[in-house]
């Protein structure tokens, strides 16, 4: 889990890295807040048509997350205060999942002002084995993490500080497009949106 | 995370432990007869995908939802494990004559007791029974399916009118080790399917499967 929210970060964190890398380094772009909706398509050999999630999520700088998946199944992330939180869907109503305590977020927290100052560099996770100012390409440094996720793309938008897809590849014939619209940038965000269902 | 890898590990001890079941319901006797031709399309059909959403619990309440993809081939099946974020868990071959490859596995997922228990659980729930077919009624009157196989394994299918047929698997000395019982079952182009189904599995460490039919697809 510490891993998908890693990417999930990772996914909220792109945007200052895009103008830092690109445009206009001498007044970086600083991202305080984003929310967005996203349409997540994962395509792999055994399925006979992309299985298609939709959901939205906020994120407020400096680690507060809210990650939600609305179909096919219902769920949700909560990142706030180094507490992470993840509800399912059942029955109709978003249920905790008893004993998921996802106290390996501490691993990843570290990297997050890194990255929202621009410095989107190697790190003990992923290191960047390629970029321009259109895509950054991150690869595993570790084999734990190649064995999830072989690498990740970040698509960047033509609109500086944004970004328009990630795409993580499971190896050689299954991938997941995570494709975001409808960007909300820097406004103020209650904390109960981190904290409630 | 520690507690992630115990529901984990927990839910790879139950697929691997289901079929050293103990307990519970004896296996009925069967008296009378009913006529049927062919018990075998009470299941869904080959050539279709099926994309389920699983919600896993264990006996002690622990539990996690993941997304099932099942492919009935003619002769293999094909299975998925997603979670609901997208990341592919387990993807494995069944092949009638070569037997179980596991394609993709992530620990703790990458045992053979898990693989096995997996199949074992989707060949319950989308396969007609391996043995001999007898049709019988129960002294209640419940007119069943009863496959044997060669090992004395016995699978009864049980058939009610306009309902979702209920299955039940014994071990060789009778103990009732899964039960599977489903809800809105649909007659379509992809066989006789539920919207949603119950796996229970007994043993030392029961669990049960909460499926919920996401939707259909035919294969090339």
């Amino acid at each position: 889990m510490k891993r998908i929210l890693f990417l999930l970060i990772l996914c909220c964190q792109c945007s200052p890295f895009a103008t830092a890398f690109a445009r206009d380094e001498a007044h970086p772009f600083r991202l305080q807040s984003i929310q967005a909706r996203f349409v997540q398509e994962k395509n792999m050999k055994i399925l006979a048509r992309p299985l298609v999630s939709t959901g939205s999520f906020t994120f407020e700088a400096p680690q507060s997350l809210r990650w939600q998946y609305h179909q096919p199944v219902a769920s949700l992330l909560l990142m706030h205060k180094g507490t992470v939180r993840k509800f399912v869907g059942r029955d109709g109503t978003l249920v905790e999942e008893k004993g998921a305590q996802l106290d390996g977020m501490q691993m990843v927290l570290p990297h997050l002002s890194d990255w929202l100052n621009g410095r989107f560099g190697d790190t003990d996770m992923f290191k960047v084995a390629s970029a321009d100012e259109h895509r950054l390409l991150l690869k595993p440094q570790q084999q734990g993490m190649a064995r999830l996720i072989s690498a990740i793309d970040i698509i960047f938008s033509e609109t500086p500080g944004l970004i328009d897809a990630i795409i993580l590849h499971e190896g050689s014939d299954a991938t997941t497009t995570i494709t975001f619209s409808e960007r909300i940038l820097n406004e103020d965000i209650s904390d109960e949106v981190f904290t409630s269902k | 995370m520690r507690s992630i890898g115990a529901i984990v590990t927990a839910l790879v001890l139950v697929f691997g432990c289901a079929d050293r079941g103990r307990d519970l319901s004896r296996l009925p006797a069967l008296s009378g007869e009913f006529a049927i031709e062919d018990c075998s399309s009470l299941f869904p059909a080959r050539g279709w995908q099926y994309v389920h959403s699983i919600d896993f619990t264990m006996d002690n309440g622990y539990g996690t939802t993941v997304l099932g993809v099942t492919t009935l081939e003619s002769a293999r099946i094909r299975c998925a494990l997603l979670s609901v974020e997208g990341f592919t868990l387990f993807e494995a071959l069944f092949d009638r004559d070569t037997g179980l490859a596991i394609l993709r596995a992530v620990p703790p997922f990458d045992t053979a007791e898990f693989a096995e228990g997996l199949i074992a659980d989707i060949r319950t729930i989308f396969l007609p029974p391996p043995g001999d077919m007898h049709p019988g009624l129960t002294q209640d009157g419940k007119k069943i399916c009863r496959f044997t196989t060669a090992e004395n394994r016995i699978s009864d299918i049980i058939i009610a009118d306009e309902k979702c047929p209920q299955i039940q698997t014994y071990s060789p000395d009778g103990l009732l080790q899964r039960l599977v019982s489903g809800r809105d079952c649909r007659r379509s182009q992809a066989g006789f399917i539920p919207r949603y189904l119950e796996l229970h599995s007994y043993g030392r460490s029961g669990y049960t499967l909460k499926m919920n039919l996401l939707r259909t697809d035919r294969i090339p």
